[in-house]
């Protein structure tokens, strides 16, 4: 008969297994789960008791807003997305990146205000360098020098400069063809529009009423460079991630 | 040792020899960097240690539909309009090329990241590829199964089959030299199902079949996610749940860091960071996740079947009809209970089972035992710590595949495919 260690020594050769620090079983498996800390029964509810209180968002419009959705996905892939790829399509990509870098441009003047507004000093100087290195160096704003000279895009927007004086989100709202907002930021939208036109930075809000075909661009250019798509949570409960998502995700832009 | 002692020694490691050949990744000459199966799962691999994929514009691709389930238009409420036809992706390569399924994972849509990466992995290599949702997500379930309650692996399978002859019979001028298969995680369990039906249908003659990470004890595999949401998380008391100490902890790494930027490495450098989540954490985010997919199949195989477990039966459904209702109901549901409530009843009815250890037997790698072992065109890819094995899964494997089993030492649940060394194993699975 041959002793015990020798076969485990010999098992131990055949199956030339690795030693590592997980203490792996005999075929080698970690065991992952072993060293959690588990609720002893078994029955804790955060799980549930997590989610049912994520799915609490003001929605009194919900009828509506599940409709204005539905219009949403539908004009995406049907009118929307079509026209972005028929873009994509025909543009070098260098002026797709001039043309995002150009309405960019535009977009950090009330970057600028809303930074001011809400007292960043840093953030506000460092949006103003950008509009002034953009607009010269970058040729009004067809590059971005900025952002490869670290000064990084810092969005901010009347909704959240309302956030941080403490105005309440108000009921959840899905604006046709603009997607998830709430009525606290639907006033900033209009806000930061007006304000856009009247400050009329390089003319191109004037220019714009004249040539509805820059507005058309501008619209084209933020769908092409904004990743979402319906459906792609592939859940029936979209809609109510969607809520949630845009909700945290505000709440998040305001606390930073 | 005496000259006896030696041959038995010999002699075993003989015996042992399937074990010998399985082809163990050595830790120390395995670099990648995330040695928490957790972290692994959740974070994936760093974009620096990523390889080089082809870019979105050098991709020849859209999405198409079939009607494969007509019936569907009337079963289903209106607000289901955008999953009453089965939709794909297709890569196309100019002129004739292989052509590669793509079985998305649990719940996972065909377009979602990880089908995505594999499709340009293997697009770059010169495949034409076609991406499949999962049989267990919501798109499928509704626009291809064909009794809408997945998890019959079999049934799974046939369905699958059926919507890959209906994808390549809309594209006839597709010039394809061969057939191959892959699937991670669920969809590697799928693959191989799919792949022993091809041996009796003969329709694709698939020359290679990779399964990435799958499930062996499928039941194993449920119950392990279902048990991650009951992990005890510090941070949370009655005011606050999970998801805000979660939230919190974000907030304050974006307040440190200055400003918001989400990117790839956005997680990576969050684990780095002061705010990083333990274990358990990590564990119940992985468990809350797969639990949105248990309530997605629940409510929608209920939803379809007309069972009336959560949404009353002929209750009217529109548009504008809030379906945070089904959702409360569905999200009490985990595997456990969908498997019980749902997969058990009509496996009994419809197959004349009778016990829980037969379906397990059935649903699971077990059931293909024979085939894995004797058909060589197989090879299955696996992480020594993967959250959704249990022991003796790895022991199956080794038993079974032999020298067609690659065990990597880290990676979590699927976290080391888009490492490098993962992706060029996988194209030189497939060119081999």
């Amino acid at each position: 008969m041959v002793k015990l260690p020798t076969v485990a020594l010999c098992l131990l050769l055949g199956t030339g297994l690795a030693q590592a620090q997980h203490t792996p079983d005999e075929d080698g498996f970690k065991q992952p789960l072993q060293h959690l800390q588990f609720n002893p029964a078994l029955d804790q509810h955060e799980f549930e008791r997590s989610s049912l209180r994520a799915l609490r968002v003001h929605d009194p419009l919900e009828p509506w807003n599940r409709r204005v959705y539905h219009f949403n996905y539908r004009f995406d892939e049907w009118v929307f997305l079509p026209i972005v790829e028929g873009y994509r399509y025909v543009t070098p990509s260098l002026v797709q990146s001039g043309v995002s870098n150009f309405f960019g441009n535009l977009g950090d003047v009330p970057n600028l205000l809303n930074s001011l507004l809400q007292f960043k000093g840093k953030r506000s100087l460092q949006t103003s360098a950008r509009l002034l290195l953009n607009t010269t160096l970058g040729i009004a704003g067809l590059w971005d020098p900025a952002t490869r000279m670290g000064l990084p895009k810092q969005k901010e927007d009347f909704g959240q400069t309302l956030g941080f004086y403490g105005v309440p989100a108000g009921p959840y709202l899905m604006l046709p063809l603009l997607g998830p907002s709430n009525l606290r930021d639907t006033g900033g939208l209009v806000m930061d529009f007006s304000l856009a036109s009247q400050v009329n930075w390089l003319n191109v809000a004037e220019a714009s009423r004249q040539y509805p075909a820059i507005t058309l661009l501008e619209v084209v250019d933020q769908r092409a460079t904004v990743n979402f798509r319906y459906g792609q949570l592939n859940s029936p409960f979209e809609y109510e991630k969607l809520r949630y998502f845009y909700h945290e995700s505000r709440q998040l832009l305001i606390a930073e | 040792m005496p000259v006896p002692t030696r041959l038995i020694c010999l002699l075993l490691a003989m015996l042992a020899s399937p074990l010998a050949l399985t082809q163990d990744v050595d830790p120390r000459t395995y670099d990648y960097p995330l040695s928490n199966p957790f972290e692994a799962t959740l974070v994936g691999t760093p974009p620096a240690l990523r390889p080089s994929l082809p870019a979105e514009r050098d991709i020849r691709q859209a999405d198409y539909q079939i009607r494969l389930r007509p019936e569907r238009e009337f079963a289903l409420p209106e607000n289901f309009w955008p999953v009453k036809k089965m939709r794909y992706r297709l890569a196309q390569q100019r002129g004739e090329a292989p052509l590669i399924f793509i079985i998305a994972g649990t719940g996972a849509h065909y377009a979602s990241s990880t089908p995505e990466y594999l499709k340009k992995l293997f697009y770059g290599a010169g495949f034409h590829v076609v991406q499949l949702s999962s049989p267990t997500s919501y798109d499928f379930i509704s626009a291809a199964s064909r009794f809408a309650t997945p998890g019959l692996s079999r049934e799974d399978a046939d369905d699958l089959y059926r919507a890959m002859q209906a994808v390549r019979a809309q594209h006839p001028r597709l010039q394809i030299s061969e057939y191959h298969l892959t699937g991670y995680s669920l969809g590697g369990l799928h693959a191989a199902f799919v792949s022993e039906l091809d041996e009796t249908r003969r329709s694709f003659n698939f020359k290679r079949v990779l399964l990435l990470n799958p499930p062996v004890n499928l039941y194993t595999s449920v119950s392990n996610l279902d048990k991650l949401v009951q992990t005890r998380v510090e941070g949370i008391d009655s005011s606050t749940t999970f998801y805000e100490v979660i939230l919190g902890k974000l907030t304050r790494y974006f307040q440190e860091k200055g400003y918001v930027d989400i990117n790839d490495a956005l997680l990576y450098d969050f684990q780095k960071s002061r705010e990083q989540l333990s274990d358990e954490q990590m564990a119940m985010l992985i468990g809350a996740v797969f639990r949105f997919s248990a309530a997605d199949i629940a409510f929608t195989s209920d939803l379809i079947n007309r069972r009336g477990l959560i949404t009353p039966i002929n209750e009217p459904i529109r548009e504008g009809t809030s379906l945070s209702p089904f959702f409360r109901e569905a999200l009490q549901c985990d595997f456990e209970c969908y498997l019980t409530e749902q997969l058990m009843p009509v496996w009994q009815a419809r197959h004349g089972g009778q016990s829980l250890q037969q379906l397990i037997d059935e649903v699971s790698l077990y059931a293909l035992e024979d085939y894995l072992q004797s058909s060589d065109k197989l090879a299955v890819m696996h992480n020594a710590d993967d959250l959704i094995l249990g022991s003796g899964d790895l022991g199956f494997l080794r038993r079974t595949l032999g020298p067609r089993l690659t065990l990597y030492p880290f990676g979590g649940h699927c976290g080391n495919l888009n490492y490098h060394v993962n992706s060029a194993a996988i194209l030189e699975f497939f060119r081999g």
